[in-house]
């Protein structure tokens, strides 16, 4: 009984600890602030409402609603949000330390968080996504776009999770990324695209709902790889990033 | 024994009463506007508080410059960025400025729990917020009006002598009363959204969310509604209520379309600014201290 309660148990390599899981959702959604993350999808639902009630033209709902607010803003801005918090607000909170000292490998703490907030952002912003899909056109475009929306709400969470642990003012950089690289450049210069995760996630929709109302800005091909690779990169440096992460008090 | 009992000070750990002058209520709200006008541009903090606005500003002044270098020497106009448009076309890049800056202002204090030693101070709760805010709509309005004097020299020496420096001149002034205009009222809505969190990160998320999404919402009644609907549809987004106000006071470029409901813009952006302020107040009276 003593040997075995003070040897800590032996265990293969885990990607996923549902105690953590659990710690970082309960931190997500337990608070008052996770009230922020309702009006974005309540807007983009009942803005879809209101155009298809007035029966606008789909081309131009699809292009300011769908993808003008939905891809955009509400997909990015929910991602941020949530992909900084899982492990931003924790060292914020000073309660990072319960977790890191823990006999557990770096790896399996930061995949398990970064897994719970890409969870959290894909349903938060795909279930607004397939309804505002079905109000305005048909159900495969909100198929479409709410299966675009979640693969992109993986890339994005993986970046931003990465950001928050390697800047200390991750938001402000992420919103700045969203703003002045995908909002402004995205539009401006059209070789940026292929580093511009809502274009990735625009050619996804367009491809698996086939609606032609969705244009696809590039090739699928170049967009799984790059998608892939950019989930995959930010991750790794990510856990390398964790494993030598140092506690500082909060300066300035 | 005697000696030491009768002297009747048992400690005297050299606490001394303040014997100088009390500068009273009205230095207080200065220093509080001084050192708040600092807190925005990061200055008697680390380098790192300094790195936003002073990119922000940086990135400004350098477009400024290529439009006034563009101006001179191919004698072309860009119409964005005249004096007047400069604010709106660039408004997105004040809206990060503001999500980064704001939550400075209010958020920190309020994490950090030091309301009550300013108002134990002589100094009113209301005064607190519009010192504040004075200082926040200061330093945007200086971010804005650096650039725009920038353009007006460009302009006002690049020959054509003495009325194209006045010609350059009179259109100087309208483009500085948009800026501090825009200043106004970005500032207004940013600094209530942030005093509303006491977490900088999501008080910036949170300045930004207000902002973009308004906009899609009048991009959306643009594209549904009827003439009139749509002449009024940008009134439901804040930089809408400002570039309605622009083409109505000064011309500027032809979008928003905003017919002749001009004055309402203009009283939009009044109501908005007060609601704001009124707000923030009433905020301010309540929030624990």
């Amino acid at each position: 009984m003593t040997s075995s309660s003070t040897v800590a148990p032996a265990r293969g390599a885990r990607l996923f600890n549902p105690t953590i899981a659990s710690i970082t959702l309960r931190g997500l959604l337990g608070r008052k602030r996770s009230l922020l993350l309702i009006p974005l999808p309540l807007i983009l639902v009942g803005l879809s409402a209101l155009v298809a009630s007035r029966h606008a033209s789909p081309e131009h709902s699809v292009s300011v609603v769908l993808v003008g607010l939905g891809i955009a803003v509400v997909l990015p801005l929910t991602a941020l949000i949530i992909g900084t918090s899982v492990i931003g607000s924790e060292v914020d909170d000073g309660t990072i330390v319960h977790i890191l000292t823990k006999p557990l490998p770096r790896r399996e703490i930061l995949l398990t968080k970064y897994l719970v907030a890409a969870v959290v952002s894909a349903v938060v912003v795909a279930v607004p996504m397939l309804l505002s899909g079905l109000i305005i056109d048909s159900l495969s475009l909100g198929v479409g776009l709410a299966v675009g929306s979640a693969i992109g709400a993986f890339v994005y969470s993986a970046l931003f999770v990465m950001a928050s642990l390697l800047i200390r003012r991750a938001v402000l950089v992420g919103l700045a990324y969203i703003l002045l690289w995908e909002g402004l450049l995205g539009n401006l210069l059209d070789g940026t695209k292929v580093l511009s995760v809502q274009k990735y996630v625009t050619e996804f929709a367009a491809e698996i709902s086939g609606s032609p109302l969705l244009h696809g800005p590039m090739s699928l091909v170049v967009a799984i790889v790059m998608a892939a690779v950019l989930t995959v990169g930010t991750l790794v440096v990510a856990v390398d990033r964790l494993r030598s992460f140092s506690v500082a008090g909060e300066t300035s | 024994m005697a000696d030491v009992a009768n002297t009747g000070t048992i400690h005297d750990i050299g606490y001394q009463r303040y014997t100088g002058q009390r500068l009273g209520r009205g230095h207080a709200v200065r220093s509080l506007y001084v050192y708040s006008f600092r807190t925005v541009f990061g200055m008697g903090r680390s380098a790192k508080a300094k790195i936003f606005p002073f990119s922000v500003a940086g990135i400004l002044l350098v477009i400024a410059v290529v439009a006034a270098a563009v101006k001179a020497q191919f004698k072309v106009e860009i119409p964005q960025l005249s004096y007047v448009d400069f604010p709106g076309t660039l408004s997105f890049l004040l809206v990060l400025l503001l999500a980064a800056v704001a939550p400075e202002l209010a958020s920190r204090d309020l994490r950090n729990k030091v309301l009550p030693l300013y108002f134990s101070r002589p100094i009113g709760r209301d005064d607190y917020v519009l010192a504040k805010l004075a200082a926040l709509v200061t330093a945007v309005s200086l971010i804005l009006a650096v650039p725009l004097f920038v353009m007006f020299l460009g302009g006002a020496f690049s020959g054509s002598g003495l009325s194209g420096a006045w010609g350059q001149f009179t259109d100087f002034l309208p483009g500085l009363l948009n800026a501090v205009i825009y200043a106004i009222v970005l500032s207004a809505v940013a600094l209530l959204i942030a005093s509303l969190s006491s977490r900088r990160t999501i008080a910036a998320g949170a300045v930004v969310a207000v902002f973009l999404v308004t906009t899609p919402i009048s991009g959306v009644l643009q594209v549904v509604g009827t003439e009139t609907m749509r002449q009024l549809a940008s009134l439901f987004s804040i930089t809408g209520i400002l570039s309605g106000l622009r083409n109505w006071l000064f011309g500027g470029s032809a979008e928003p379309a905003i017919g002749s409901f001009g004055p309402l813009y203009a009283g939009a952006a009044v109501v908005l600014v007060a609601l704001c302020t009124a707000l923030l107040v009433y905020r301010y009276r309540k929030v624990a201290s």
